[in-house]
């Protein structure tokens, strides 16, 4: 369901980041793409996401020719599909959880119902409801995390791409996280985790671990 | 234009406290400029105004004689000459002037007065009514009276004539000017007693005070004098009145490039301000990026940041200029005006006085200038390569 | 010359717009000649951010230039207390000849960028942005309609004489004197008011039939016979003159500011009449210009009669 063709990708006449990289995912599939930083392994979620556009190859997402995209409907197809979870949760920490969680639904103005709905369905999976009007930087790390999946989450995107997820968190942490990212697998999501992390290398939920070095799959 | 999206207002304004220290730069700069601008209009709009209501005291023609380009007596008869043209109602030579009083470094307007030509202006003409003034009396305003006794006078006081002799004229009667500021420094006394202290022959004026029967006729009226006495300068109220209205446009070289390097530095500090952006403000726009916001979302955010900062500024400023000009009667710049008509800002009430039309006129000289401003840094910023992020 | 606050705010402005209008200009040359949406090189990139650059500006200047025009005919209401002669805005436009042609331009450039802007929302709709270089080579045109408002302007204030007499609206709008505005408003009143209502009975007809080229052009005739049966007609009766033909008067406090309101609903109604034959759009949104368009129509209709209306009901006679 998420293909990469023949991709390339390099930000200056010098840096390739990705060199002809050929890539297929499942629906449902989880992956781990395992390299050094530098490797370009957040590249191609980068690109998956839609966020940045290949120098040459495509990406099809879904059947859709994502890469060919104006920055605009890319934007739309990244906040419909795609959740992403950050290294460093990237959450806002004046605002309040209810508000961190709806944060990507911003812009689409919806009634106040129908975004209380979508927020505490999403803060109510992920444990971390009770604390909903409190301010982000008053949690700890544990609750920070939940939020930044919750809100990864909101849209019930069909691909959850995570970055680094467990690079500044202890271990008790890491684990919690891959205990969600396990029922997240079970909910049919497709999932590629971008990581160095020895943790997930050796699991019995992931389907693969896909190498990435040097901007090639080996 | 679709409705307002209440989400980004309270992002961009939960963004704007998250970064006071700047912000709070930019309102003070902004607020200023408001100000600068509301005060100019408030005192000058405040100062038309007024000497709009003083031209109703003044006839409807004054004529004053010049001789070598300087202000010269005028006789008794210019005067029958003049009152001979057809539509010229009535006519009387006036008798005043100012006087020097060098020991308090004040200045006295002198007025002649005589019962049988009751003046234009009601107020005079009611003191005059209700107080018979003789030869050797005078009446003084509360002002007047203040300043002579200070001077060690309290019921008389001492002319110096042009030949250094002195003439003493008792006060018989002080009156309150009230909201009329520019009689603070008025003295009535008799006509004749006047012309001696300002060395006067018995049929010379300071200038001739015409009425006219028709008010349409007044400019056909006022140029036939011209041509009648080429020497003299003739005053319609017309005249008047056209001057007023436009004594405050801004001609002046000097005005006009200040004004235009006011506006050109306040771009200059805001486009510099909101282009300059920390990594941690970058950062957060990347997210809001990689999260689904579209180029044209973080730019309406960004401009309704704008929004919020020129519209609470606008409102401030123009508070502040409000208090600034009427309940503080504007010290410094109101001297700047006075100055500049050659009027005694002392001698204005400076009431409140509120045009629409101004607020619209700073409206569009403030807040579009700023949000011009912010116009390409918030491009910037909006159309940012996102992927950096996920590095 | 003579620089009353408002000139000056005026000119401030023309600047900005002169400014950000080039820096657009010079952007829309570049994508007219350069845009590839299917090129993956940093320059289409960069050329996509300016392309956003470029819209935001014009929205800019587009959504400034409306309360500039409001605050425009004020200034020349105003001026025309210090212009001898000039009892209303149509003596100031009349003092110079650039008046009218500028007065004329304005209203065209608010046309055009009104346009510009709805192309723009309509070419974002779609994936495949069908609309970029038709938009941007509008804009080429747009921005030298722009430009020469803009120097016409400053020509005309510049050359404004505050000694020299000018007419007022009475003898400008007369019926006696020779000009081509004498000959329409001369014309009898009987065949003005016919063409102006039976233009409005088409404009219904083509909106039943849900027709857009025949309701476009039915909208183009009424905005000229609108204005012209104001003068000629309906105008008398706001002011309750039979001579009194001046389109400008009407935005004074004396008869409630009706004019701004006319003139807002006539734009408004007329300017989403005209564009659904001019942009292909969903169905909704053609049915919503529709309905707006045909809505403010109809209210200016409807207030520009009631006029002679509660003119005849209150005296019993017409004009």
């Amino acid at each position: 369901m998420i293909e990469l063709k023949d991709v390339s990708k390099s930000y200056d006449a010098k840096t390739k980041a990705l060199e002809s990289l050929n890539l297929h995912l499942r629906e449902g599939e989880i992956v781990v793409l395992k390299g050094v930083s530098g490797s370009g392994k957040s590249t191609i979620l980068s690109l998956i996401a839609g966020l940045s556009k290949p120098t040459s190859g495509e990406i099809i997402v879904d059947g859709k020719k994502i890469s060919k995209l104006p920055d605009h409907f890319a934007a739309a197809y990244r906040r419909d599909n795609i959740g992403i979870v950050f290294q460093k949760y990237n959450l806002i920490p004046t605002l309040s959880v209810y508000e961190n969680v709806l944060l990507p639904l911003f812009p689409l103005n919806l009634a106040k119902e129908e975004m209380d709905k979508k927020a505490h369905s999403v803060l109510k999976k992920f444990s971390i409801e009770h604390k909903s009007d409190m301010l982000v930087k008053n949690l700890s790390g544990g609750e920070q995390q939940r939020v930044a999946i919750a809100r990864a989450n909101i849209n019930h995107p069909k691909i959850i791409l995570a970055d680094e997820p467990t690079a500044n968190l202890d271990e008790k942490l890491s684990l919690e996280f891959i205990d969600i990212l396990r029922e997240l697998k079970e909910k049919q999501r497709t999932i590629i985790v971008a990581t160095h992390d020895p943790l997930f290398f050796d699991l019995d939920f992931i389907d693969r671990v896909i190498t990435v070095a040097h901007g090639k799959v080996i | 234009m679709s409705s307002i999206n209440f989400y980004l207002l309270e992002y961009a304004y939960n963004y704007i406290k998250r970064h006071k220290n700047k912000n709070i730069f930019i309102v003070l700069i902004f607020t200023l400029l408001v100000a600068l601008l509301a005060s100019l209009f408030f005192i000058t709009a405040s100062l038309q105004k007024e000497l709009q209501e003083r031209i109703a005291y003044t006839p409807d023609i004054v004529i004053q004689n010049y001789r070598a380009g300087m202000p010269a007596a005028i006789t008794q008869k210019e005067l029958d000459r003049v009152l001979e043209i057809d539509g010229i109602s009535s006519g009387n030579l006036r008798v005043e002037g100012d006087y020097e009083f060098l020991k308090a470094k004040r200045r006295f307007h002198l007025l002649g007065v005589d019962p049988f030509e009751p003046s234009s202006d009601p107020f005079i003409a009611k003191l005059v009514d209700e107080n018979e003034i003789n030869a050797t009396e005078m009446l003084v305003s509360k002002e007047v009276l203040q300043t002579m006794q200070k001077a060690y006078y309290s019921d008389f006081f001492n002319f110096v004539l042009e030949d250094g002799k002195l003439l003493k004229l008792s006060i018989k009667k002080s009156f309150d000017p009230k909201r009329r500021y520019d009689l603070h420094n008025l003295i009535l006394l008799d006509k004749d007693t006047l012309r001696k202290i300002f060395s006067y022959k018995a049929d010379e004026g300071s200038d001739i005070a015409l009425y006219v029967a028709n008010k349409n006729e007044l400019d056909f009226l006022a140029s036939k004098i011209r041509l009648m006495l080429p020497n003299a300068k003739v005053i319609s109220k017309n005249d008047l009145k056209l001057k007023y209205k436009s004594l405050f446009n801004y001609d002046d070289g000097v005005f006009l490039s200040l004004f235009v390097i006011t506006i050109f530095t306040f771009f200059i500090i805001i486009y510099d301000k909101a282009n300059g952006l920390s990594s941690q403000e970058k950062r957060e726009i990347g997210i809001l990026k990689a999260i689904g916001w579209r180029v044209e979302d973080v730019l309406q955010a960004k401009f309704y940041e704008a929004a919020l900062i020129a519209l609470f500024s606008f409102v401030l400023g123009y508070l502040v200029a409000f208090v600034y000009v009427f309940y503080l009667k504007a010290p410094l710049l109101g001297k700047i005006f006075a100055d500049e008509s050659v009027l005694d800002i002392a001698n204005f009430r400076l009431d409140i006085t509120m045009d629409l039309s101004y607020t619209l006129l700073i409206f569009l000289l403030s807040v579009p200038l700023y949000i011009a401003a912010t116009l390409i840094p918030s491009w910037r910023v909006a159309t940012m390569d996102a992927d950096e992020v996920m590095r | 010359m003579f620089l009353s606050p408002e000139i000056i705010t005026l000119s401030i402005l023309n600047a900005l717009f002169l400014i950000f209008g080039t820096i657009a200009f010079f952007n829309a040359l570049k994508i007219v000649r350069f845009y590839d949406k299917d090129a993956t090189t940093q320059a289409q990139y960069i050329l996509e951010k300016k392309s956003y650059l470029s819209a935001t500006i014009i929205k800019f200047i587009f959504y400034v230039k409306i309360p500039l025009f409001i605050f425009f005919i004020y200034t020349l209401d105003d001026l025309s207390n210090i212009l001898p002669g000039a009892m209303c805005a149509a003596g100031v436009v009349n003092a110079t000849v650039y008046g009218t042609p500028l007065l004329f331009l304005k209203i065209i450039n608010l046309y055009i960028f009104a346009f510009w802007i709805e192309l723009h929302k309509e070419d974002m709709e779609n994936e495949t942005q069908p609309y970029v270089k038709e938009k941007f080579w509008l804009y080429i045109f747009a921005y030298l309609f722009l430009v020469a408002e803009i120097v016409i302007e400053s020509v005309m204030f510049g050359s404004m004489d505050v000694n020299s007499v000018v007419d007022c609206c009475g003898k400008i709008f007369a019926t006696t004197s020779q000009s081509y505005l004498a000959l329409l408003l001369g014309a009898p009143k009987t065949l003005l008011l016919t063409l102006f209502y039976g233009l409005y009975g088409i404009m219904i007809v083509a909106f039943v039939l849900k027709n857009r080229y025949l309701y476009a052009l039915s909208n183009l005739f009424f905005i000229a016979l609108s204005l012209i049966t104001l003068i000629a007609f309906f105008g008398t009766y706001i002011y309750e003159q039979p001579s009194h033909h001046c389109p400008f008067c009407l935005l004074q406090s004396d008869y409630h500011y009706v004019g701004y309101v006319l003139y807002i609903m006539l734009f408004l109604g007329t300017f989403m009449g005209i564009l659904p034959a001019l942009l292909p759009s969903k169905k909704e949104k053609q049915l919503f210009y529709f309905k707006s368009s045909l809505l403010f129509n109809s209210l200016y209709t409807l207030l520009v009669s009631l006029y002679p209306l509660a003119y005849y009901f209150k005296n019993g006679v017409w004009l």
